[in-house]
């Protein structure tokens, strides 16, 4: 049996941050990945945080990939962060640029597939020098002990003997559940997040938004947009697309049942969001069903090829790399000339045949994941054996009220991960005591476990100045007492600290509601937002359009098995597959897991498993 | 031990795959717009070859006997199999070379590769009207012991010897898989099913790590890229090009639609009596049937 000394299973932000840094401290480790390609099976919203606590120490993105920085594999530098809250047309919006970028060196938005690739290509060449890499496309099914080995068993490869294991499998975690280390997270401790990636040509971005070339948007919503639902909705700038999307309580939505992609339709509808996303759209003209068969074909074929064409050109166009790359590789003497070229094609395509430009928007992919709420079911003991969890496998992830962080988190974890694989390896020592407790309390004193745990009253402040000129009345009903108190500030240290001693355990009943996700942001919208309209009214695929689109390998063997076809949750699950894998039959629910994206809403009551190796979903963007 | 040599002789084909096709009005190729790339069965054998350095370390050559565009194909060669060396015959006395004249150049061009080989890929066939004959008269103009439709191989490098699993297709009766071993060196041409599996993490790693190398290697492809006319490869003028070419071409005729022999009836009434009339029929003609 081949031997290394370390595997690391999963080879999302977490797993290969591990790999890295293993790596760079000079160790020998094997990283697993079940996607065909790194990148193909993560999503985020996302927003990469590298953070400054003013206590503690975090281990940032670019303190682990030294050309973070300067080969930017990030998207855009968001500089402007605002909270709208919307009711119908109406929309009442709060600046908060300064609660995002408290104690940030900077937050940027990334796409999973492309920024996973980059991390890849760094780790790759680090583990390489040590004897180890990384292998993808292969699905981590078993690990045992055995004759004081470790034995990690996979559906592709032989088995293999490892020292010590990372796991950062992500928040479904096989590796969790088959070892026994924790249970499957219940609804009540997940978010289900639903995003769409948009297109839009960078150049039309930046003026639309009024940014520049490194500068980025993000816009958050609540307010009717939620449908009802505890959570809200984002939209955040990336080089020339934009992701919008939805992150909802699974209780919430358990409670209530919505089709998630309405969620996100809800957001994509609002006139707000319709208007920023909007975009020139080719659309196809009829074909004279009277000519001849071959030559009605010849015109398909055609109008395919110039859409394409127009499309590309004007994407390039309007970036200004792009442009300045080909017109310094000589393919146009100049802008100018790309932009008759431009207007000649599109001249061409209505002149000759028939084509119109209408405003829409244009979808480029859909994606759903759970999440897991950090504040409700971080493990306590991120280990188990000599298996260390990290990122969403240790349900690690902060999401309190506006801030969305699991990104940061799991780089900081695997980070903290990989120093004490180091030093076990240094002992040759993996035992729970020596490895385990000691990631444990590595992990106890990352200063993102603690914004799990207690309220900061700083940031509470900036939150809180931020929104000074929401209507106390709106808020008094329900929370009068409290936001009096916060508000104060005198009491807000007193209240904080009361709050904190009771721990958010107990008082995030009281903060996550129904109430502040959609009644006040409404009620808000209501009294005090400015009215919104939208030029058009954006033609939103249907969910099978949307599945239609994705790439998937489907594996002929199923890695879901509906045990209680007939429970109540399961019955839910017909409307909650956000990709609508569920029918009702006569006898209860059935399966068909083809379009599966994967995003393990229905795993509390099912045999749950990723696909094998390769097989499944696979994400062009993430 | 010695390291393993392979080369792999590949072929530039008109991209046959969807979209990338031009027609005449006739409705023949039309080959000047037809973009060209590297046959598919050539691109199974350079598979064929890149397993073998991810197993063993391998040198991989790659010989194509065509016109100078051919280099943006040995180019993409190198990409799929991090190829060492890439050699391109060519030469205006070539044209119009039948399969034997070609097999005599390739069979001179490996002879001026680095390294005695120890085996020689070919593709099964080229997809733009070849018969399958270049790689078996290659093999027999070389000496070599010649494997045919192999689907699977392992190479024993202590022993040098190979063990090659083959599809043999008993026509319309059944498929069998018949393992041989061989002395090497031998000639190969890769069966279209076959598939390279790396099982071990190691070979996957060495994978990954080929991998990235050819991406650089095919950058500066140049660097490996040999061009050689035919008196560079030292072949003999009588045996390349329209004088080594006994084949005639009489005419490529599009297939005629065959006229149906078969004649259809259909039986209606309940699904029962439908049934029941269908089992009549197939007995009175099973009972014609001469079974021996
Ligand atoms: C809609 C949405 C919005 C979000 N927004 C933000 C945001 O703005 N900012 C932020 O910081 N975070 C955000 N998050 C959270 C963030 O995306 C996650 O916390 C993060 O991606 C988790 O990374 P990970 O490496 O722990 O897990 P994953 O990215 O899930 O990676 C796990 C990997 O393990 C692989 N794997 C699983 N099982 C096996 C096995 N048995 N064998 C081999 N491989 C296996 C999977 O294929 C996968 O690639 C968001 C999440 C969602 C869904
Ligand atoms: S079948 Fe389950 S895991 Fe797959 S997409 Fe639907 S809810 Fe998600």
């Amino acid at each position: 049996m081949e031997k290394y000394d370390v595997a690391i299973i999963g080879g999302g932000s977490a797993g290969l941050a591990a790999l890295k840094r293993l790596s760079t401290l000079g160790k020998q480790a094997v990283l697993f990945e079940a996607g065909e390609k790194i990148g193909s099976k993560n999503i985020s919203g996302g927003i990469l945080y590298s953070k400054k606590p003013k206590k503690g120490k975090t281990h940032n993105v670019e303190d682990i990939y030294e050309n973070f920085l300067t080969d930017k594999p990030y998207e855009r530098r968001i500089t402007k962060y605002v909270l709208h809250a919307t009711s119908k047309d109406k929309v009442f919006s709060i600046d908060l640029t300064a609660a995002h970028e408290y104690e940030a060196n900077f937050g940027c938005s990334v796409l999973m597939n492309k920024l996973n690739q980059w991390f890849l290509q760094q780790a790759q060449e680090a583990a390489e020098k040590q004897g180890g890499g990384i292998v993808s496309g292969v699905h981590v099914k078993d690990i045992r002990w055995e004759a004081g080995q470790t034995i990690v068993q996979t559906n592709e490869l032989d088995e293999v003997a490892v020292k010590a294991i990372i796991a950062a499998d992500g928040v479904n975690s096989e590796i969790a559940y088959m070892t026994g280390a924790r249970q499957k997270f219940s609804p009540s401790q997940l978010y289900q997040g639903v995003k769409v990636v948009v297109k839009l040509p960078e150049g039309i971005m930046n003026e639309r938004f009024s940014m520049g070339e490194d500068e980025g948007a993000a816009h958050l919503f609540a307010g009717d947009v939620t449908l009802d639902h505890i959570g809200g909705g984002f939209l955040y700038t990336n080089r020339d697309t934009l992701s919008v999307g939805a992150v909802y309580h699974l209780d919430s939505l358990l409670e209530t049942p919505v089709e998630p992609y309405e969620l996100v339709n809800a957001l994509l509808r609002n006139p707000m969001v319709s208007d920023l996303i909007r975009d020139e759209v080719p659309v196809r003209g009829e074909i004279d069903k009277n000519l001849a068969k071959e030559e009605q074909m010849r015109i398909r074929f055609a109008v395919t090829k110039m859409i394409k064409t127009w499309t590309e050109m004007r994407e390039a166009y309007h970036s200004k790399s792009e442009r300045d790359r080909l017109v310094r590789e000589g393919k146009y003497a100049s802008p100018e000339e790309m932009e008759a070229q431009l207007s000649s094609i599109r001249d061409q395509m209505t002149t000759k045949y028939g084509m119109k430009f209408e405003t829409d928007y244009v979808e480029a992919e859909y994606s759903a994941k759970l999440v897991p709420d950090g504040k409700r079911c971080r493990m306590e003991r991120p280990y188990f054996k000599n298996i260390l969890f990290s990122g969403d496998a240790a349900g690690r992830g902060i999401f309190v009220g506006p801030r969305i962080e699991g990104l940061n988190v799991g780089i900081d974890d695997a980070v903290r991960a990989a120093d004490a694989v180091a030093r076990a390896l240094d002992k040759d020592n993996f035992d729970e005591s020596y490895l385990g407790q000691y990631y444990s309390q590595s992990v106890g004193e990352s200063p993102y476990t603690h914004d799990l745990k207690s309220i900061d009253k700083d940031y509470l402040k900036i939150f809180l100045d931020a929104a000074k000129d929401v209507p106390k009345d709106i808020i008094n009903s329900k929370y009068g007492m409290v936001v009096k108190m916060m508000s104060s500030k005198t009491l807000r240290s007193f209240a904080v600290g009361f709050a904190n001693i009771l721990g958010y355990e107990k008082i995030l009943p009281v903060i996550e509601t129904v109430e502040t996700y959609v009644k006040v942001p409404t009620e808000l919208a209501e009294r005090l937002g400015k009215s919104v309209s939208a030029s058009y009214t954006p033609t939103i695929p249907s969910i099978a359009q949307r599945v239609a689109k994705l790439k998937f390998n489907d594996d002929s063997i199923p890695h879901i098995r509906v045990l209680k076809p007939t429970s109540e949750f399961m019955k839910k699950m017909t409307i909650l597959c956000p990709t609508r894998c569920y029918l009702m039959e006569k006898n209860g629910v059935m399966i068909q897991h083809e379009g599966c994206v994967e995003c393990g809403t229905c795993a509390e009551e099912t045999e749950w498993s990723h696909p094998r190796g390769e097989k499944g979903i696979n994400y062009q963007f993430g | 031990m010695d390291a393993i040599n392979v080369a792999v002789i590949v072929k530039l084909e008109p991209d046959f795959s969807e979209g990338n096709v031009s027609y005449n009005p006739d409705g023949t190729l039309n080959r000047a717009e037809t973009k060209n790339i590297l046959g598919p069965h050539s691109a199974i054998a350079v598979n064929a070859a890149f397993y073998a350095k991810v197993k063993h370390g391998a040198r991989i050559s790659i010989g194509t006997m065509g016109p100078p565009v051919a280099e943006s194909m040995l180019q993409y060669s190198q990409l799929i199999s991090d190829a060492d060396e890439l050699y391109l015959y060519s030469d205006r006395i070539f044209a119009g070379a039948d399969t034997l004249a070609t097999a005599e150049v390739l069979k001179s061009g490996i002879l001026k590769m680095q390294g005695k080989m120890d085996i020689v890929f070919s593709g099964h066939r080229a997809s733009d009207g070849e018969t399958g004959q270049t790689g078996p008269q290659t093999a027999w103009k070389l000496g070599m012991t010649f494997l045919g439709n192999v689907i699977d191989y392992e190479i024993d490098p202590e022993s040098r010897t190979i063990r090659a699993k083959r599809l043999v297709r008993l026509q319309g009766i059944y498929d069998v898989v018949e393992e041989v071993e061989a002395p090497l060196p031998v000639f190969i041409a890769i069966d279209p099913s076959y598939k390279p599996k790396f099982n071990t993490v190691s070979q996957r790693l060495a994978y990954e790590k080929y991998q990235k190398e050819a991406r650089h290697r095919a950058q500066d492809f140049k660097q490996y890229f040999k061009l050689f006319n035919a008196a560079q490869i030292e072949a003999d003028p009588k045996l390349i090009g329209i004088s080594g070419s006994p084949t005639i071409v009489y005419k490529v005729e599009r297939i005629p639609k065959g006229k149906a022999t078969r004649q259809a009836e259909i039986i209606d009434g309940s699904d029962q009596e439908q049934i029941r009339k269908i089992v009549a029929k197939m007995r009175q003609s099973l009972s014609t049937m001469v079974i021996k």
